[in-house]
This record gives structure tokens, C-alpha cells and sequence, in this order.
């Protein structure tokens, strides 16, 4: 058997399809678990999450603007 | 006694009993029932008058000189002195530089945890203190006297004392003058620093006289501890704050100090001699978030806060505000992250089923799948795991 070290993501799958998305620019996915889950490597994190709150960003309109 | 009682009367009474046994004030016993002989005493003196002990405080004799205190006066002393702390946590993120409060009211907001350094800079205001900033002036209150007595310990300051001195200060008589003779050290050392709370007003540090304000003698009743802000004359006092569906939001007010606390978690746009407009957009709202304040205290404080207007409508706030301020708050929480290992490939299903009962035990799995045969363990259980697995191969 083996241990791998990472962080364990608990998401709704639409952020899910946005990682699996952002995966493939750059590979930082150990494990897709199911739906909900993800295995990602330990030291991505920060960098993982910054670049989600960007994307989720996008789609988001204010009245500001 | 017991006879006494009727049947329906019954469980009021041993409520009662229960209550005051709680308190101290009865001993818990079935046989007699008794006044603890301390609170009977002190019950005594405080009926008849507060014997030489002073426990409502001793008014000082009249003179002439201080005909030009009234009540007034303390007021506007007490709120000017509160509002100041209260603004200068506000505004100590925005880069303005508001009047400073004393030293030591400094001192206790860093100790409090409402306000932190960060390296040399200024102080900063923290989550909590954001927290604080939305709660009513009563909690507010009581929330810095239980930091300050938290503090007596270490200032060497007798807890009893400090405790008594608030709590006569509670009974006390607004507007009244009293004498700080019969007060122990620590109590003449506690002056100073209420003055800077603005609960006490004196005319020199070295003044033998003192007058409560509102603030001190509201400490332990339920009336409002501030008079009506001196800058909301404009504005109905109990509530100021007119929020649409539209998600706009018209506060009637001038003053500084809630002018800034709205603009902790609204986008303000207009600005009027007497009403301030904004917006809650799902920016301002990110920025209270972002900041500690939760979605619920931003809505509690909009409901305390709710202009007469408001009051006719049920519920209360617009229900598409509400939820959406929710809505935002739940957004930020979309991915939750844990570290730990995966464990996988396991030869056989039995091996599989034995270290992840074992790990279920320690209460570390985080998420498993029988089928994939894997599981994830959180990070605190992966030595015990791994200590387990070479323990077992060891064996066999």
C-alpha cells in the first residue's frame, strides 16, 4: 500500500469542473476522488486557491461597473 | 414552609428556591431555611441605609461652585469620551487619524485582542474588534469592563474592590455629586481610568469629588447607557436606517461614528446634512467578510438599527437582502481544504477494511471509498497509521 502527502479539497462540483479545468494549464491534481473530493499536492494551495478566485470572479457582475 | 405551599404553587417555589440557593443567598437544605448570615447582614445595612460601609457611594455636601454641572453636561462628556474609542477603532484601517483616547484606553483595546499591532506600525483594528464595533453599546460596555477586570490581577488591584466600586457606581445617582473619601486605594486608582471611559466625570485628576455619568449608572439596569447621539438631532433616535429591496440603503444620520460603522459593510454613495446613502453590494459585503464580521451580525445590526418606518414591515428587512447577504458569505466558503495523506493501493480488500477500522477508531478519516479501495486521513493521525501498518507487516 502507499501514503501520499496532499490536502484533501471539499467542493460543489461546479468549482470541481473549474479546478479539473485549471489542471490541465498546470498539473497540481494528485487524486480526483468523486464529485465533491479532490487530492491536490501540499504546497499548491495558495497558489490553487488565488487562482480560483480569480476565475470564480469572472463570472460574477456588479452594479457598480 | 413546605406546607405552606399549594399544589400548583409547587414548582414556582422550588424554582425559586433553586434560583436562590444558585445565588448563594439560601443555603440548600430540606429541613429550615435560612438567609446566609453574610447577605443577611449586608442586606440589613443596605436597607437602612448603607451603615459607614458607603455602598451607594457618599454624595458630597452642595457648594456653590458646581452649579454648572448638570446633566447634560455629562452627557454630552460621557459620549464624547466613548465615541472617541469607538471611533478611533473604526477608522484606524482608513488611514485617517482620528482624535487618540488615552494611553491606557489604548493599552486595553490592544489587550483585549480588539486592536493589534502589526511590527512598529500604528494599531490596527482586528476581527474582533469589527465584531465588537456592531454590537450595542451595553454589551460594548460590559465587554471592556470584563477585559479591564481581567486586567486588575495584574495591575495589582484588588478584584473585589474593583468589582464593588463598579456595581455602586451602578446604584448611584445621575447628575449627583460624590465624594471619593471613603473610597479604598484601588478605587482612587480606578477613577482614572473610568474617566477615560467616560463613565465618571471629574473637575481635576486631583478633584475630591466625581460625578457618574448615564454610562455608569445604566451599568446594571436596562435604560438606554447613552443619551441620544448629540450629532443625530435630525434623526429619530432608536433607529436610523432605511433598507429597500433594491438592496439601497438610507441611513438618517450625522454622525461620524455611525456613518463610519456602515461603511464597514456598505458601499456609501451620497452624503446629505442629515442622510448618508449607499448601497450593499456584493464588494461591501466581501470587505465586512473579509474583515471577520459575519453575515448575521450584519443583519442584527440592520435590525437593531431599523428606522420606525421599517418596524410596519414583517419581516422586517427585504427577505432578497437577507438571504443574499448569506448567499455571499456562503460563497466564500466554497472550498474547504484539509492536509493529510491518501492512502491507497492496499493488496487485498481485508487489509483495506483492518487499517481503515483502525484509523476510524483514532477518528482521523476525512473521507473513504470502499470501492477505489482508499481513504483519506487527516495529518495528526499519520503517524499512528504508519506506526500501525509497520507494526502488522512487521508481525507477518
Amino acid at each position: 500500500m502507499r501514503a501520499i502527502k496532499g490536502i484533501l479539497f471539499t467542493c460543489d462540483p461546479a468549482v470541481k469542473q473549474i479546478l479539473l479545468s485549471m489542471n490541465e494549464k498546470s498539473s497540481f491534481i494528485i487524486e480526483d476522488l468523486d464529485d465533491h473530493h479532490l487530492v491536490i499536492k501540499a504546497d499548491e494551495e495558495y497558489r490553487v486557491r488565488r487562482e480560483l478566485e480569480v476565475e470564480l470572479e469572472k463570472n460574477t457582475y456588479s452594479m457598480e461597473s | 414552609m413546605a406546607a405552606w405551599v399549594t399544589r400548583e404553587g409547587k414548582p414556582i417555589y422550588t424554582e425559586a428556591l433553586t434560583t436562590l440557593a444558585k445565588l448563594h443567598i439560601f443555603p440548600n437544605s430540606a429541613i429550615k431555611l435560612a438567609v446566609v448570615p453574610t447577605f443577611k447582614t449586608s442586606f440589613r445595612q443596605a436597607i437602612t441605609g448603607g451603615g459607614t460601609s458607603g455602598s451607594f457611594g457618599v454624595p458630597s455636601e452642595k457648594d456653590d461652585k458646581q452649579s454648572d454641572v448638570d446633566i447634560e453636561f455629562l452627557d454630552v462628556f460621557a459620549l464624547e469620551r466613548w465615541e472617541t474609542i469607538l471611533h478611533y477603532m473604526v477608522s484606524s484601517g482608513s488611514g485617517q487619524n482620528p482624535t487618540k483616547p488615552s494611553v491606557r484606553v489604548l493599552f486595553l483595546l490592544q489587550r483585549s485582542g480588539l486592536m493589534t499591532t502589526v511590527g512598529q506600525g500604528p494599531l490596527q483594528i482586528t476581527s474582533t474588534g469589527f465584531q465588537f464595533l456592531l454590537h450595542s453599546p451595553h454589551e460594548q460596555l460590559w465587554e471592556l469592563l470584563l477585559q479591564y477586570l481581567h486586567l486588575t490581577e495584574e495591575r495589582q488591584m484588588d478584584l473585589v474592590d474593583v468589582l464593588g466600586f463598579l456595581f455602586m457606581l451602578s446604584t448611584m445617582e445621575l447628575g449627583r455629586e460624590y465624594s471619593t473619601e471613603r473610597l479604598s486605594k484601588t478605587q482612587t486608582a480606578m477613577l482614572e481610568d473610568l474617566v477615560d471611559y467616560g463613565l465618571i466625570w471629574r473637575r481635576k485628576p486631583s478633584s475630591k469629588h466625581f460625578h457618574p455619568t448615564r454610562l455608569a449608572t445604566t451599568l446594571t439596569s436596562s435604560s438606554p447607557p447613552l443619551p441620544s447621539s448629540i450629532g443625530n438631532r435630525s434623526g429619530p433616535q432608536e433607529g436610523f436606517i432605511v433598507l429597500e429591496t433594491n438592496y439601497r440603503i438610507y441611513a438618517y444620520t450625522d454622525n461620524p461614528l455611525q456613518t463610519a460603522i456602515l461603511n464597514l459593510f456598505v458601499a456609501l454613495k451620497y452624503r446629505f446634512p442629515n442622510l448618508v446613502v449607499g448601497a450593499i453590494t456584493r464588494d461591501s459585503v466581501k470587505k465586512a467578510l473579509l474583515n471577520g464580521i459575519s453575515a448575521d451580525q450584519i443583519i442584527s445590526y440592520l435590525m437593531s438599527h431599523a428606522h420606525p418606518q421599517m418596524r410596519k414591515n414583517n419581516p422586517l428587512l427585504p427577505v432578497t437582502v437577507q438571504d443574499q447577504i448569506r448567499l455571499w458569505e456562503l460563497e466564500k466558503n466554497r472550498l474547504k481544504s484539509q492536509e493529510g495523506y491518501l492512502y491507497t493501493s492496499f493488496a487485498s480488500q481485508a487489509d483495506y477494511d483492518f487499517v481503515l477500522n483502525y484509523a476510524k477508531e483514532l477518528g482521523v478519516v476525512l473521507w473513504e471509498n470502499p470501492v477505489k479501495r482508499c481513504f483519506f486521513g487527516s495529518l495528526d493521525g499519520h503517524a499512528n497509521i504508519r506506526g500501525f501498518i509497520e507494526r502488522r507487516t512487521g508481525a507477518s
